[in-house]
């Protein structure tokens, strides 16, 4: 082939990929990083309610932001959900699938029982623990013959908000541990068999160091998903000036950017959010890259 | 033989457990599933089961008052289309990716899986705004344009097209056959399990979106999805929380069947676990 017939290839590939790639780098700019930039851009900008830039305010926003007095309250409160959120879910999914590690008789159905709540949409799942924890008709009061007005006070109303989270994550990360711990190769596990060694040093000191990296990956997307929560906040308090009592940092985006426009707000609460969890990211992997052992 | 018995004794009391452990992780379905078939005056009752089954008013009154019928032709339509075009767009970038090699091929490819990096909720507030001065609002179009990128789906097609011959796409282009007719008639036949379980999850993931279809169609109450529209089955005033189980319940079906199918499409694939974010 000559040269010219080379390159004329090349280019013709080229124009291919070109079109190939074209369709979701379009979207990718459009709805990612434009938006992203823009975020940033916003954040440091005086905007109007329209949405449009009426200059630069330096700092202006993060001061304004910082100094509301319900910040610092949204803050604590979405900390508090990842503080609790992420180890509860951890134990509970490992607890599960050390349980069902094993293929039993019955193992399909409680296994599809423990993932079943995967397939269930946040908002689904908001109306029926709204219903479940209601004071009057709700069904925890009565079972467990309490007499909490759950959403009525902040401290129960994050603990039904952590409840919820929990069991919405239950389905995909007990998912993901139960196929990491099936994937241990059948001769480790011979080797501790013939080795008899208990079972509890069994499970703390060989299985879930070579599963480590999945949960590792679990804690980190969950971390993720519990800095952003907000729907819980949305559906079941509703958006009012009086129900900032559990506002999220998400949450009270949402109320600043579309019940009163105030997007320089929304857009510094969103950057502080996303910071935060870029920044526990980056500590956990830098804390765990010693500790998880990832197979060679 | 000893050893036997015991494993036996094990199974059993482990199997009681994870079943005792299930059902609580079950219960709240269940709780919404009986729920919905009480009357008002039954839920009031601290009682678990319903009188009978027979009462359907609240099925009957979700979808009419609810007007659930019409919303949940919307939530069909926006996660269909919308996890149909996040399909096509996944394909084609991916099969760029892995059959032919051009100029920044890693940078495009990191681009592409960076969107990962950035959650949507971040966005939500200046996608709004974009989808506005686009007159996308109370759209369908407007609902689904920002899922229509999925950097997890075409990285994980791009794995599979990576088992696939290069030779056999050489052997179609010298035939004369062009990049399409290559994903239509080979790749994709090739690839079915995981595309049937990456448009199921796509199709999941949309239908039971609920933040960003709840502020694009704000202003237009027919176009709301299902979601949307159970939590306005109620307030705080007038609880009726029973229509909302029924309301719940109708939303759940599709998602269900989808997730059985999805279950055992894994499972024959031996793609469990591997369907990571």
């Amino acid at each position: 082939m000559s040269r010219e017939g080379r390159s004329a290839k090349r280019r013709r590939e080229g124009r291919r990929v070109f079109f190939l790639l074209l369709p979701i780098m379009v979207f990718a700019i459009a709805f990612i990083y434009f938006p992203f930039i823009r975020t940033i851009i916003n954040a440091f900008s005086r905007v109007n309610s329209k949405g449009i830039i009426k200059g630069f305010a330096g700092l202006e926003n993060f001061i304004y932001t910082y100094s509301r007095k319900d910040f610092l309250p949204a803050l604590k409160h979405t900390l508090i959900i990842a503080i609790f959120n992420v180890p509860i879910t951890l134990v509970i999914t490992l607890t599960l699938a050390l349980l069902s590690q094993k293929r039993r008789r019955l193992s399909a159905v409680y296994e599809t029982m423990f993932t079943l709540p995967m397939s269930v949409s946040m908002s689904a799942a908001c109306m029926i623990f709204k219903s479940m924890f209601s004071p009057s008709v709700g069904f925890i009061n009565y079972f467990f013959s309490l007499k909490l007005g759950w959403f009525e006070s902040t401290e129960t109303a994050l603990a039904a908000c952590i409840i919820l989270t929990v069991w919405m994550g239950i389905g995909f990360d007990y998912l993901l541990l139960l196929s990491a711990l099936r994937g241990i190769p059948k001769s480790v596990m011979e080797a501790t068999e013939v080795d008899g060694i208990s079972l509890w040093r069994k499970i703390f000191l060989v299985e879930i160091p070579l599963i480590s990296p999945t949960i590792f990956y679990i804690f980190c997307t969950n971390l993720v998903l519990c800095m952003m929560t907000s729907a819980p906040m949305i559906i079941i308090m509703g958006v009012s000036p009086e129900s900032s009592a559990t506002n999220t940092l998400m949450s009270m985006m949402y109320q600043s950017g579309f019940s009163s426009s105030d997007y320089g707000l929304a857009a510094v609460l969103s950057l502080t959010a996303f910071i935060l969890t870029l920044l526990f990211t980056i500590l956990s992997f830098v804390a765990e890259k010693r500790r998880v052992h990832y197979e060679a | 033989m000893k050893r036997k018995k015991i494993d036996f004794i094990m199974d059993i009391i482990v199997t009681t457990v994870a079943l005792i452990l299930g059902f609580i992780i079950v219960f709240p379905l269940i709780y919404c599933f009986l729920s919905s078939f009480k009357t008002a005056s039954e839920f009031l009752e601290p009682k678990l089961f319903p009188s009978s089954f027979k009462y359907l008013e609240n099925f009957k009154n979700a979808l009419e008052r609810g007007n659930l019928v019409r919303y949940t032709l919307n939530s069909f339509i926006i996660a269909f289309f919308g996890s149909a075009t996040r399909m096509v767009l996944s394909i084609l970038a991916a099969y760029a990716f892995t059959f032919y090699n051009f100029k920044g091929k890693n940078f495009f490819f990191f681009m592409i899986l960076g969107t990962m990096m950035i959650p949507g909720d971040v966005l939500l507030v200046t996608n709004y705004l974009t989808v506005s001065k686009l007159h996308l609002l109370n759209t369908y179009l407007g609902v689904m344009v920002v899922s229509f990128v999925s950097a997890s789906q075409m990285f994980m097609l791009r794995q599979r097209f990576k088992s696939i011959p290069k030779d056999m796409r050489e052997a179609s282009s010298m035939d004369g056959y062009g990049d399409l007719w290559f994903i239509w008639k080979v790749l994709l036949p090739l690839s079915k399990p995981v595309v049937t379980t990456l448009f199921i999850q796509g199709f999941i993931n949309l239908w039971n979106a609920y933040l960003w279809p709840l502020i694009t169609t704000a202003s237009s109450p027919e176009m709301r999805t299902v979601m949307v529209g159970i939590t306005r089955l109620n307030s705080w005033e007038d609880e009726n929380y029973q229509l909302v189980m029924a309301g719940v319940c109708i939303s759940l079906i599709p998602s269900f069947i989808l997730f059985f199918i999805m279950r055992r499409n894994m499972k024959k694939g031996g793609l469990d676990g591997s369907l990571v974010g």
